[in-house]
């Protein structure tokens, strides 16, 4: 599955490196990132991983294959 | 409040006096996640928060939910700090996932406020639900009611603590004010406490900074802000403490702070991203260098820092960031820590600045750690690092491989070795490889492992002693798993030998290495038929002190000194120290029986020759799940005994065949194994009418088996050989070591005997006489298999009143003579509740007042009140009156 996650702000070269696996663009005050997403644990750590550096996340989606 | 803690080598780490030293896990670091983290200078007090959560004083949970830096921590502990009733703190951490280990903690920080004192668990899987019982109980009577505040819950991600949390809450009445401090939502039914006005809930909305406290904050941080300036702010940062604190710190390095930070508002980066990047810009090199790489590291020490910096300034540099709020918090004695957020945002930066160090970092981390004695610390950055030779090296230097086998550590310990790959080649890393095979009991990969560990350690260096002590150990247990005496004995010497050689605190803090050690020992001296040298290798682990770490041996040690006394013929010693074996486990708060299970075998194999089949079937169920791998030979071959002798006892005597040989190979034969398969086989032969097989196949047993001979004596009359009966009967030595089981069969044989020789007097005294013995023990089966002749001396007057009540059916109770006084009769129907059912069988067993309470997790004097009610309902005044008359009235 494809996942994106949408956070306020844009996101630094250097902090965006905390996520490898995933891919990302900043437009418009927001940055998404996204990418494959191995499965629900995956998913939920990706979250965690926001949230302890203290990203605040507007949205996240599933994207179609 | 906080003295220095001494550590043998190294540095010392913050200590809170009146927390008691006894760790479960041994971690120095413990005491400072019982203590209330400090506030910084800068820390900012909102009255309206404090305010709210002093209704956590009213309702059993409260939450205090936001994102990280949202500033809980320190608003639950400026809170804590200011209440008069006693207070209970733990900082939950990643380690602390397994139920059993988060329950050690929870209980170890309310016992240092005076309560909790129901023991620990020491599995990490689980807890029993009995110690959590017990806990809300002790909570619920007392007279003040504790505050329990879990810091960092959100680490916690097992359902089941949240269930169990939920659980003694509900108990525990008004006892418990439980204060959860968590990023995320905890798994509690929320709702319902909402519902019933039973929840306090501060929420990120409420902690988020109005514009008037940043202003005050932003003071404390030597700002001075208009209020529309702050007010903008607190919009920026969504009155975020974490990016408030981070934009003074940015703010303050400027020449015009309010012109920074109206640009830092105009900015759409995201918040501490930007703002520490900035900070961290204004550091100096050296001191940037110095955050990035302690940013592996939960905690850390001047010292520390410099082993990873490989410089000298760590002291100053941290004293200064401490000293302007940067980054570190510190945690007394040296000790320092990075706000976890930053700390996550600062490994970003690392892998950026020095990508590839990591692993490096690690390895110095876990070597300066060893050094300073420091080993769970040291096992985690060790194998971060993939160093295994130093995480391996630890372990068996520290003397502590045998928390692989037992405690509360040995399921991480398991899973962080599991990574370990075969390119580590140090003999500490086969040790640890033979360790983990052989807790699985796989020989062949232990084996050739605990060789190749063994040659390598071969020469007599004093340093190697600790791995050679190590040695031993798997030594012993891969000789009990062969059943090979010699080469225990052999182990056994060594580490009497090595115990010198190593230092005497190592051996103190490790109790576990010996008790496995002699119950390994013990074990296949029992194999072997050497009951007496087992009796004494088993006795000195029965006597060590009880822990977490020592349940296990002692538990096993328990269980087959229970089989060792069912084995010489005492039924009511077996029964007691394999219940004791049992409640070992139990007590420990595991869920399910441990180790061997050989406790519950040994009850199953006592319930068979009580005739009481049903409990016997459900003991043998209970441990039918047997670790895989190759069998444990005592505890099979206790198994195969209690599985054949019920299967007989219910007429299959094929399947009894089958189940009586273990399917155990050992080096040497186990006399007492070997014999109690050849009494199934000659049985079954004798069941299927084939009494020369019968006899034939007994021709192996002798006298020096005492269990066996007897019942061997009763097969050969049976069979038609009443002289070889005799002969079997008159070799058994007598050392006054033989229980009822072999003197009740004894006398019966001899009873048979004296009978068909017309000798009815002889044979009337000998039944009566095995009558008395077996009475104490309820011992039936030999009555119930001397066959058709003992039922008419059964029931002539004299043996009748010998066999009444237990053996036979008792007469009608008004005409009951058996019983010397006579008991008043019950008006009522008689309905114990189930707890003092539960006093009334311990009442039972002879236990002690003590010992039921113990047992019971309850206090003397709950105890006694059971007693007084049970007493009430039984109309009875006294313990033996109370038994007797509850056996009567079938309630035991």
């Amino acid at each position: 599955m494809r996942y994106e996650i949408r956070v306020e702000g844009h996101l630094s070269e250097t902090l965006a490196k905390a996520f490898p696996e995933l891919d990302h663009v900043v437009m418009s005050g927001q940055t998404v990132l996204f990418g494959p997403v191995v499965d629900e644990a995956h998913l939920y750590g990706l979250l965690a991983r926001c949230q302890s550096l203290g990203l605040r996340v507007m949205e996240m989606r599933q994207l179609p294959e | 409040m906080v003295e220095a803690y001494g550590n043998a080598q190294g540095p010392t780490v913050p200590a809170i006096s009146g927390v008691p030293c006894a760790d479960p896990l041994g971690d120095p670091f413990l005491r400072t996640r019982f203590a209330l983290p400090s506030r910084p200078a800068t820390f900012l007090r909102r009255r309206r928060l404090v305010d709210h959560l002093d209704q956590a004083l009213r309702t059993p949970l409260t939450l205090v939910n936001g994102v990280a830096g949202a500033g809980k921590t320190l608003l639950a502990a400026d809170w804590a700090a200011g209440l008069r009733q006693p207070v209970a703190w733990l900082t939950v951490e990643a380690g602390d996932r397994r139920p059993g280990v988060f329950w050690a903690y929870v209980l170890q920080a309310l016992r240092a406020c005076g309560t909790g004192a129901v023991g620990s668990p020491v599995d990490a899987a689980g807890v029993d639900r009995r110690l959590l019982a017990a806990l809300a109980t002790e909570l619920n009577d007392r007279d003040r009611p504790v505050v329990l505040v879990l810091d960092e819950y959100d680490r916690v991600t097992a359902p089941e603590v949240a269930e169990q949390l939920e659980y003694v809450l509900h108990h525990a009445g008004q006892g418990l004010h439980l204060v959860l401090v968590t990023r995320t939502e905890p798994l509690l039914p929320l709702h319902r406490y909402r519902a019933a006005g039973e929840l306090t809930e501060i929420r990120a909305a409420e902690l988020a900074f109005t514009p008037d406290e940043a202003v005050e904050l932003l003071e404390l941080h030597g700002l001075s802000l208009s209020v529309p300036a702050a007010r903008a702010l607190v919009d920026r940062t969504r009155g975020w403490a974490a990016g408030l604190r981070l934009s003074a710190l940015a703010a303050r390095e400027s020449a015009d702070p309010e012109v920074y930070l109206k640009e830092f508002e105009a900015d759409r980066s995201t918040v501490a991203d930007f703002l520490l990047a900035e900070v961290l810009k204004e550091q100096t090199e050296e001191t940037q260098d110095l955050l990035l790489r302690v940013s592996v590291l939960e905690r850390f020490c001047p010292d520390l820092a410099n082993a990873l910096t490989h410089r000298s300034d760590a002291h100053p540099i941290l004293a200064g960031l401490h000293r302007d709020n940067t980054f570190v918090e510190h945690l007394g004695h040296s000790w320092y820590q990075l706000h976890p957020l930053f700390g996550e945002i600062l490994r970003a930066h690392l892998r950026e600045r020095l990508p590839g160090l990591e692993p490096e970092l690690h390895r110095r981390a876990a070597r300066w750690l060893r050094r300073s004695g420091f080993l769970p610390e040291t096992l985690v950055h060790g194998a971060a690092a993939g160093d295994w030779d130093c995480a391996a090296g630890a372990l068996v230097d520290d003397l502590a491989i045998g928390q692989l086998f037992t405690g509360l550590r040995s399921a991480d310990l398991a899973q962080l070795f599991s990574r370990m790959g075969s390119e580590a080649r140090s003999p500490a890393t086969d040790l640890v490889r033979a360790a983990r095979a052989l807790s699985r009991h796989d020989l062949d990969h232990g084996l050739s492992r605990l060789r190749r560990a063994e040659e390598r350690l071969a020469d007599d260096a004093p340093d190697l002693a600790a791995a050679r002590l190590s040695c031993a150990l798997l030594e012993a247990l891969a000789a009990r798993l062969t059943g090979c005496p010699p080469r225990a004995e052999r182990a056994a010497e060594a580490a009497d030998g090595l115990r010198q050689h190593v230092e005497a605190h190592l051996l103190d803090e490790h109790p576990e290495l010996t008790a496995l050690l002699l119950t390994h020992l013990g074990s296949v001296r029992l194999w072997a038929g050497r009951f007496e040298d087992a009796r004494a290798a088993l006795t000195t682990v029965v006597d060590t002190p009880a822990g977490s770490c020592t349940a296990l041996p002692r538990e096993e040690s328990l269980g087959h000194l229970a089989l060792l006394d069912y084995l010489n013929g005492w039924l009511g010693r077996a029964e007691r120290k394999a219940l004791a074996a049992v409640s070992e486990a139990e007590r420990a708060g595991s869920p399910q029986p441990s180790g061997s299970g050989i406790g519950r075998l040994v009850l199953a194999a006592v319930a068979v020759d009580r005739h009481e089949l049903g409990r016997a079937q459900a003991l043998l169920d209970e441990t039918a799940r047997f670790p895989p791998g190759r069998p444990d030979p005592v505890p099979a071959a206790g198994r195969a005994l209690a599985t054949a002798r019920l299967l007989l006892v219910r007429g299959r005597a094929r399947a009894a065949v089958e189940a009586a040989g273990p399917a155990v190979s050992a080096a040497v034969a186990s006399p007492w194994a070997a014999g109690h398969e050849a009494l199934v086989a000659s049985a079954a032969h004798l069941a299927e009418g084939r009494p020369d097989e019968a006899a034939q196949v007994l021709q192996d047993v002798s006298g020096d088996q005492p269990a066996c001979a007897v019942e061997a004596a009763a097969i050969q009359l049976a069979a038609g050989h009443p002289r070889e009966a005799v002969d079997l009967l008159d070799s058994i030595r007598n050392e006054g070591r033989n229980g009822p089981a072999v003197t009740v069969r004894a006398a019966l044989v001899r009873a048979q005997v004296a009978e068909d020789a017309g000798d009815a007097v002889a044979a009337r005294r000998l039944v009566a006489q095995a009558l008395l013995d077996a009475r104490r023990e309820r011992l039936r089966r030999p009555f119930l298999d001397a066959g058709g002749w003992i039922r008419p001396l059964l029931a002539t007057p004299a043996l009748h009143e010998l066999a009444a009540g237990w053996l036979t059916p008792g007469p009608p109770r008004r005409d009951d003579r058996t019983v010397p006084e006579s008991l008043p009769p019950l008006l009522v129907a008689v309905e114990l509740s189930g707890r003092e059912h539960d006093v009334l069988e311990r009442l039972a067993r002879l236990m002690s007042t003590e010992e039921i309470a113990a047992d019971l997790y309850v206090s003397v004097n709950t105890v006694k009140t059971h007693l007084k009610s049970v007493y009430r309902k039984l109309a009875v005044n006294r313990r033996s009156d109370a038994v007797r008359r509850a056996r009567d009235l079938r309630l035991l």
